[in-house]
């Protein structure tokens, strides 16, 4: 079963997403999610090399680059995937990471590193896409400072994008995890799918080789990416938890009948399940913008991602009031999604961020317009 | 696809040589609700819809012998875009009643003579059909009309009942009628549809007020109209089928609607979005417009429309996959909007603040002014909110298209009903002493 963002998927897509499902079913299955919920180990590398084999992180990198997409558009290509992922709680950083592999793609730097990230040798994340993080000039590199928090995964990642703000506006840089000043802390989190860190960068100097440009546009499209695959990974939750739901609501019986019958049930999940469509079809409709360049592409991402957040959380509050006292019990898997969609509604940006961002989209707009 | 572009070209030409460029939306609010179609009006609306089929752009999907075109969906597509900017036929929410509801139930089922005799004069704007379906008693529960046809020994059909909020009854030259031809069979059978002549001896049609001060419906009463099986629409007794057709197109089953292919609904290829251009300039007459609560309201209801039209989309591309579940998908377009307009409209009034609950006195409001004064954001904004709960109950309320989901696209089984085996007549009575036992 796919999660079907676009109700009739393309050939090669359709082949992704199976088989995006059958590699998460192999590698990480829902026993493992379970366990690594518990404090459990990850994946190991065999997962990444699975991943990479599908295309997972290439999608968004050109071909010179060792990239290349399955149906021409590489951004549905990368939400395909993402929701699949996150119908199965998949671990790791999926959404920094393909935002990293772009930026990279785009620049045309750091041939060293981009290999690695397309072909799974190892993750890498973006940190800072809500601010926290400080630069200095220093030689003709840069020097970071500064804290941020709920980090997915930053302690599986060997390279980190950081976006800071400079004297003069923002600039970016790509350092390795590993760089003298850089601290990674594990968190406990609500989300127990992912794994969360805090990252402390003191006078981190980052090579001029790493530095990055962080033009008004190259930002706005980083966070369309990461908008696009935090409301993938949402939408794909909603489906799996929603397809739990429905069939819980046909079998579970009360008063002599199953409970799906009541209307008090039957309304409210017909509800959710309008969110559901509504946020597949955002889902759907920034990736083709995306992939067209179209020039709403990064405000209909943004609005994706605002749409997803508010609604995600909405539809496993909904679901859990369906599974009765079951949503309630460790077994259950309700509480996975809850946590994933509680975490998806803020990592890259509370939906009120969202929404701020889409005014600043459109004042900009305006301005090149003018 | 040279043929497309081809009549792309040729219709263009036409609209730019025969039709006025549309200024802008007209007072009031988008569903054209409080519109007054005084004879004038309606005689130049009727003269335009003439020369658009005399052209050979009216009925453009319907088949030819039934004076359409017999052109397939995308000529009607394409002939929607290029028609954007021009003046196009208008006779309100009755309009789109008749075009896009009526004539493809009537295409679905009424025979072929039934067809040849009636559709043509509708498209060359002679005949008007509005929708006579809902009844003082009967809203949700279509198939409980009272409405009663008794056909007489010579063959014609005897009509008495009334029916009630019809959208445009007032200047309907028609109306398709939904009523009951045999009381023994239960409430889904023994039903039948009419074509209903507006001024027969016998119709009275009386126009209601409505909560915005227009009367843009009526009601309807049938003193013992004659009608003859000519009148007919479909098998008689077998109209559940018919209103099943009928209420998918009005829930925007059709290609227009709620329901809307990408490229039409906006979501792809189409340039930058501005915020809720509409919401920004009540805030912005009300100085409130830099507000970052407010700010965030008219963003959240901007992004709410881009959910929307998103869903369009999604909705076309899975009754394409699946066409045997449509009426269940349209039920999402329908129900999206009866959610997000009042939604919206709750946006506005908070967006203007104070300004939205009073403001200046316009020319409308007999004020001084000129005829074409833009009326004040928050005027518009208070009549949008009056209206707003028109999609949550027209054509079937949001708690009908929530049942209609949950079945028919969810497959949550339906509720025990206990109305629907047994005939007509005795569910009357019954109902009447019901005290929550089932069966
Ligand atoms: C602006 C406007 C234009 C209209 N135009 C036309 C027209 O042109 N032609 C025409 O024939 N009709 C028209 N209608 C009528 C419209 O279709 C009906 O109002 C509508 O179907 C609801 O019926 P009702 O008003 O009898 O409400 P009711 O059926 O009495 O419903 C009242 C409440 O009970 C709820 N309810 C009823 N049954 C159930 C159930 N089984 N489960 C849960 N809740 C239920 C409803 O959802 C609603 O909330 C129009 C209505 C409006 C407001």
């Amino acid at each position: 079963m796919t999660v079907d963002i676009l109700p009739a998927l393309p050939e090669e897509l359709r082949m992704v997403a199976e088989a995006t499902g059958r590699s998460a079913d192999k590698e990480f299955d829902r026993a493992r999610v379970r366990a690594f919920a518990d404090g459990g180990d990850g994946p190991g590398e065999s997962y990444l090399r699975a991943g990479a084999e599908l295309g997972w992180f290439g999608f968004l990198a050109g071909t010179e680059h060792g990239g290349g997409s399955a149906s021409g558009n590489g951004f549905t290509d990368a939400a395909v995937v993402a929701a699949e992922r996150g119908a199965r709680l998949q671990p790791g950083p999926y959404t920094g990471h393909s935002v990293v592999v772009r930026t990279l793609s785009r620049a045309g730097a750091r041939a060293d590193v981009l290999p690695k990230l397309t072909e799974g040798e190892c993750w890498a994340t973006w940190l800072g896409h809500g601010g926290g993080i400080t630069a200095t000039t220093s030689g003709r590199g840069l020097r970071l400072d500064g804290d941020v928090t709920a980090v997915a995964h930053a302690a599986d990642c060997a390279w980190f994008l950081v976006t800071a703000a400079g004297p003069a506006g923002p600039v970016q840089a790509l350092i390795p995890a590993d760089a003298p000043g850089v601290t990674v802390r594990a968190l406990s989190g609500v989300d127990l799918t992912r794994r969360w860190h805090a990252v402390t960068l003191s006078g981190v100097e980052a090579g001029a080789d790493s530095v990055l440009p962080a033009t008004r546009e190259r930002l706005a499209e980083q966070h369309a990416v990461a908008d696009l695959l935090t409301a993938a990974d949402a939408a794909g939750a909603m489906h799996a938890d929603f397809t739990l739901v429905v069939e819980h609501a046909k079998s579970r019986i009360a008063f002599g009948r199953p409970i799906g019958s009541f209307q008090a049930v039957k309304h409210l999940l017909a509800d959710t399940s309008l969110w559901l469509e509504m946020s597949k079809g955002m889902v759907a409709a920034a990736a083709v913008a995306l992939g067209d360049g179209s020039p709403d592409a990064y405000s209909l991402a943004a609005a994706a991602a605002s749409f997803t957040g508010e609604r995600g959380t909405e539809v496993a509050d909904n679901c859990f009031q369906v599974f009765g006292g079951m949503g309630f019990t460790w077994e259950h898997d309700q509480h996975f999604y809850l946590r994933r969609l509680t975490a998806a509604a803020v990592e890259y940006g509370t939906p009120e961020a969202h929404r701020a961002r889409l005014w600043d989209l459109a004042a900009a707009g305006e301005a090149e317009e003018n | 696809m040279t043929d497309l572009n081809a009549y792309r070209a040729r219709v263009g030409e036409w609209l730019a040589a025969n039709t006025e460029p549309r200024a802008e939306a007209r007072r009031g609010d988008p569903l054209g609700l409080g519109r007054e179609f005084t004879p004038d009006v309606l005689a130049a609306e009727r003269a335009l819809q003439r020369r658009l089929h005399e052209a050979g752009y009216a009925g453009i999907t319907v088949p030819e012998e039934y004076g359409g075109q017999g052109l397939t969906p995308a000529h009607q597509q394409v002939f929607g875009e290029e028609a954007r900017p021009y003046v196009l036929p208008d006779f309100g929410l009755m309009g789109h009643v008749c075009f896009d509801v009526c004539i493809p139930t009537m295409l679905a089922h009424a025979s072929p003579e039934f067809l040849a005799r009636r559709i043509p004069a509708i498209l060359s704007g002679d005949d008007l059909y509005a929708e006579y379906f809902s009844e003082p008693d009967a809203g949700s529960d279509l198939a409980g009309v009272r409405t009663r046809a008794v056909r007489r020994d010579d063959g014609t059909w005897l009509l008495s009942g009334s029916k009630t909020w019809t959208s445009g009854g007032h200047y309907a030259d028609y109306g398709m009628c939904l009523a009951r031809t045999d009381w023994d069979q239960p409430k889904h059978r023994g039903l039948t549809w009419f074509a209903v002549p507006a001024t027969a001896p016998g119709v009275t049609v009386r126009r209601i007020k409505q909560i915005t001060g227009d009367a843009d419906f009526c009601e309807e009463f049938f003193d013992d109209v004659v009608l003859t099986d000519d009148d007919v629409i479909g098998t008689v007794g077998e109209g559940w089928k018919v209103t099943q057709t009928m209420l998918f197109y009005e829930r925007g089953g059709g290609t227009s609607g709620s329901v809307r292919s990408r490229d039409e609904s906006g979501t792809a290829g189409r340039g930058r979005s501005p915020v809720a251009p509409d919401l920004v300039r009540v805030a912005a007459e009300a100085g409130r417009d830099a507000d970052p609560a407010v700010r965030d309201v008219i963003a959240r209801a901007h992004v709410d429309d881009l959910a929307r039209a998103a869903l369009g989309a999604r909705l076309g591309e899975l009754i394409a996959a699946d066409p045997a579940k449509a009426a269940g998908y349209a039920s999402y377009g329908k129900l999206a909007g009866g959610h997000f307009d009042p939604v919206r409209a709750r946006a506005a009034m908070r967006a203007g603040g104070a300004s939205a609950i009073a403001w200046e006195a316009t020319a409308a409001d007999g004020a001084v002014g000129g005829e074409d004064a833009q009326p004040p954001a928050a005027e518009v904004a208070s009549a949008q909110l009056l209206n707003s709960r028109f999609l949550s109950i027209a054509g079937g309320t949001n708690e009908v298209q929530r049942n209609a989901i949950g079945e028919r696209v969810l497959g949550l089984p339906r509720e025990p009903a206990f109305d629907t085996r047994k005939p007509f007549n005795e569910v009357l009575k019954d109902a009447r002493t019901w005290n929550g036992q089932v069966g």
